[in-house]
């Protein structure tokens, strides 16, 4: 007994010194990084930063798009302070910090007020107060394959924004190019998402889906929007779009040449330039007839978590990303989407016209006047990720087949009760 | 002094386990019990969270479907298993390779095999390429509020019934051949024998993959999650599913967590109206 007592004792005392020794070379200060980001995209800006700081080494985790918000919920929520710097889809900004997911940023709002317009700024706000960087916005275009509107004898469709087709027009050549051999006529990128299918909504006249002094009462079977639901549906149920594709193989649909048009961000110039015997162009996003041109817009802020373990150190690469012009380029060198900083969006908007002849300067001068006029941010509310995740649920049961105004009821049902509750 | 420290030394190695039971079991099911009674925005203990669950027709079809999946899916599964486990404990030249085949999902983690699984069921995908040729016109499958859950059903037992077939052979090796030769000498035929022998002496193993199925059938959630998000219509809302959405979606703990103790009494009434059901049964065959 005696000698199984010494063994344990000498075994506690051997680990306490390997954890000492450990804890005297840690000079390097270790930043953990989280996104739903590739390495590879976010390579170059941690690249960047880490030259800049030596002493500070950034560790990057990535999770998948619809884990981000559980991820974000068990582990900040959590009070883990293994998360330092977390990416956050700027809507959920007002969410998040209500529930104190997102430290206090104010110190940086007059550097960053200099490098960003008013709505960046905008959405990294709650109640007066900053608790992100502005990062990235988005917007969006239409794709066109070449090959198929040729196959069908449609000219393509313009780039300037009196080009704009309405959708009705651009379901009838849909369907033109599939008679002509298309599989599929018309999709968009993130189906049964809110932020795609925001614009549907907004354009026809029927409103963000949510109303009230602080955007907490659910407005979603109003006629407008059973319009536009019905439009969503119809496409699906006309097989102008496929049935049971999740949203991560959607792109791959016009990558293999498979539909004459597509709705998606400017990510896509990517993987569709590298796409082998891929001939597109781009268009503005359609609007209703009678209605108003709406891209959906917005996109990741860079926020720190209150529980980080090192909050300096996080704070010196959210300003590096952020307000750095160097930095936001380098976050957006390996994914073309426009930096919310903006001198890194001059030399980003260059960069995608150059990207690809063909459709590169037709490409800057839709991103361009998009993001001025025709950009509509998602609803700010604490409610918004409730509010979001009901209506991505009634999305996906519209477009597989269930009646609309039933679906939009039942939706308009439970968010009464979860808002409620949120209030 | 000696029965101390005998003491102290098995305190010592069990010290691992309980404060294990204690970390990881206890104490998570003590909070979840803490957070189910506290409302939103509340300071005092409440049964609100119940209250609003209860009413919630979301939460209330979550239940109904966990239900009709439990009633399907158990039995299913263990009459699979029970009748692969029969042939495969036949000797027969191909039996290890038949074994391994069937046991072989089990290998795959849950998460691997419902993203193929999701591919195979895509409308255009190859389960409808396999259909087509027998005049099966394609078939909506996840898409489809009437065939998603059979889908889910599916794809969970293609990995739990080569599982469950595992412990019910080892359990008829178990069987002395003795008493089948007993039993044949006193003229029982096939059925005789396995009403006789094979069901009672099967007794334990059978009432260990009837509790534990039903209890891992309860919890099954990434299928649901990968495959189907709890949709079409809520058609496959399973109750993991629903608690993994107010939790770590929707943001709302207190309801997640009274949903949880929810789950967690409706397991242990099945469970031990199973125990009960077994034990009496044996009884009677003895």
């Amino acid at each position: 007994m005696r000698s199984l007592r010494t063994r344990v004792g000498l075994l506690l005392l051997a680990t306490s010194m390997i954890a000492a020794s450990g804890a005297a070379f840690a000079e390097q200060v270790t930043l953990n990084f989280l996104t739903a980001e590739k390495d590879e995209t976010v390579a170059p800006v941690i690249a960047g930063f880490e030259k800049l700081h030596p002493d500070i080494k950034v560790v990057h985790t990535t999770v998948p798009f619809d884990s981000m918000n559980a991820t974000i919920e068990a582990r900040v929520g959590g009070q883990d302070s293994s998360i330092d710097v977390f990416l956050v889809d700027s809507p959920r900004v007002p969410a998040m910090a209500n529930r104190g997911y997102l430290m206090n940023l104010n110190e940086f709002r007059d550097a960053a007020d200099k490098v960003s317009n008013d709505v960046a700024m905008g959405v990294v706000s709650w109640k007066g107060d900053m608790y992100a960087l502005p990062l990235w916005t988005s917007t969006q275009l239409m794709y066109y394959n070449k090959d198929l509107l040729d196959k069908a004898g449609i000219p393509y469709p313009g780039a300037k924004e009196e080009d704009r087709l309405t959708y009705d027009q651009v379901v009838d050549l849909a369907k033109k190019a599939q008679a002509a051999g298309a599989k599929f006529g018309f999709l968009p990128e993130q189906i049964d998402r809110y932020y795609q299918l925001q614009p549907l909504f907004e354009s026809i006249g029927g409103g963000s889906g949510l109303t009230g002094p602080d955007n907490l009462t659910p407005d979603i079977t109003n006629p407008k929007w059973i319009e536009a639901a019905e439009f969503y549906s119809s496409l699906f149920k006309d097989g102008i779009a496929p049935r049971g594709v999740p949203n991560d193989q959607m792109s791959s649909v016009f990558t293999s040449g498979d539909v004459a048009f597509y709705i998606g961000g400017p990510w896509q110039f990517r993987p569709f330039n590298a796409a082998e015997g891929l001939k597109y162009g781009v268009a503005p996003v359609p609007y209703f007839k009678g209605g108003k041109p709406v891209v959906p817009t917005d996109s990741w802020a860079v926020g720190i978590s209150p529980y980080a373990a090192h909050p300096d150190e996080a704070k010196k690469f959210v300003e590096y990303m952020s307000i750095n012009p160097e930095g936001a380029l380098l976050s957006v060198a390996n994914n073309p989407i426009p930096p919310t900083n903006e001198e890194a969006y001059k030399t980003y908007i260059d960069g995608i016209a150059a990207l690809n002849p063909d459709v590169g300067p037709a490409a800057k001068e839709i991103m361009t006047y998009e993001l001025a006029k025709n950009s509509v941010s998602r609803p700010r509310s604490i409610g918004y990720v409730a509010f979001e995740e009901i209506m991505n649920r009634a999305f996906s049961d519209i477009r597989n087949g269930a009646d609309v105004t039933t679906t939009l009821q039942q939706a308009q049902d439970q968010l009464n009760s979860t808002l409620a509750r949120i209030q | 002094m000696n029965r101390r420290r005998n003491l102290y030394a098995a305190l010592f190695f069990l010290a691992p386990a309980i404060i294990s039971v204690i970390v990881l079991r206890l104490w998570p099911a003590l909070v979840a019990v803490h957070y189910s009674l506290l409302a939103p925005r509340a300071t005092s203990y409440s049964f609100e969270n119940y209250t609003y669950i209860f009413g919630d027709p979301v939460f209330r079809n979550s239940l109904w479907i966990t239900l009709i999946y439990s009633i399907i899916v158990n039995p299913l599964q263990i009459a699979a298993a029970l009748g692969l486990a029969l042939l495969m404990n036949n000797r027969l030249p191909t039996t290890g390779f038949w074994r391994t085949l069937i046991l072989l999902p089990v290998a795959i983690p849950q998460s691997v095999s419902a993203v193929i699984w999701a591919v195979a069921f895509r409308p255009d995908g190859l389960i409808n390429a396999v259909l087509a040729p027998f005049g099966i016109g394609p078939q909506p499958f996840l898409t489809s509020p009437d065939q998603a859950l059979a889908c889910i059903i599916l794809m969970v037992s293609w990995v739990g019934v080569g599982y469950w077939m595992t412990f019910l052979i080892a359990g008829l090796q178990d069987i002395p051949k003795s008493l089948y030769e007993a039993v044949t000498i006193d003229g029982a035929n096939r059925w005789q024998r396995f009403r006789y022998v094979t069901l009672p002496q099967l007794r334990r193993p059978l009432t260990f993959v009837l509790v534990a199925d039903t209890v891992a059938n309860f919890l099954v959630f990434a299928p649901v999650q990968i495959l189907t998000k709890g949709g079409p219509q809520g058609s496959t809302n399973l109750i993991m599913n629903e608690v993994y959405t107010r939790a770590f979606l929707q943001g709302d703990r207190g309801s997640a967590s009274a949903a949880t103790v929810v789950l967690v009494l409706l397991v242990l009434i099945v469970v031990l109206v199973q125990f009960r059901l077994m034990n009496d049964s044996g009884e009677q065959s003895r």
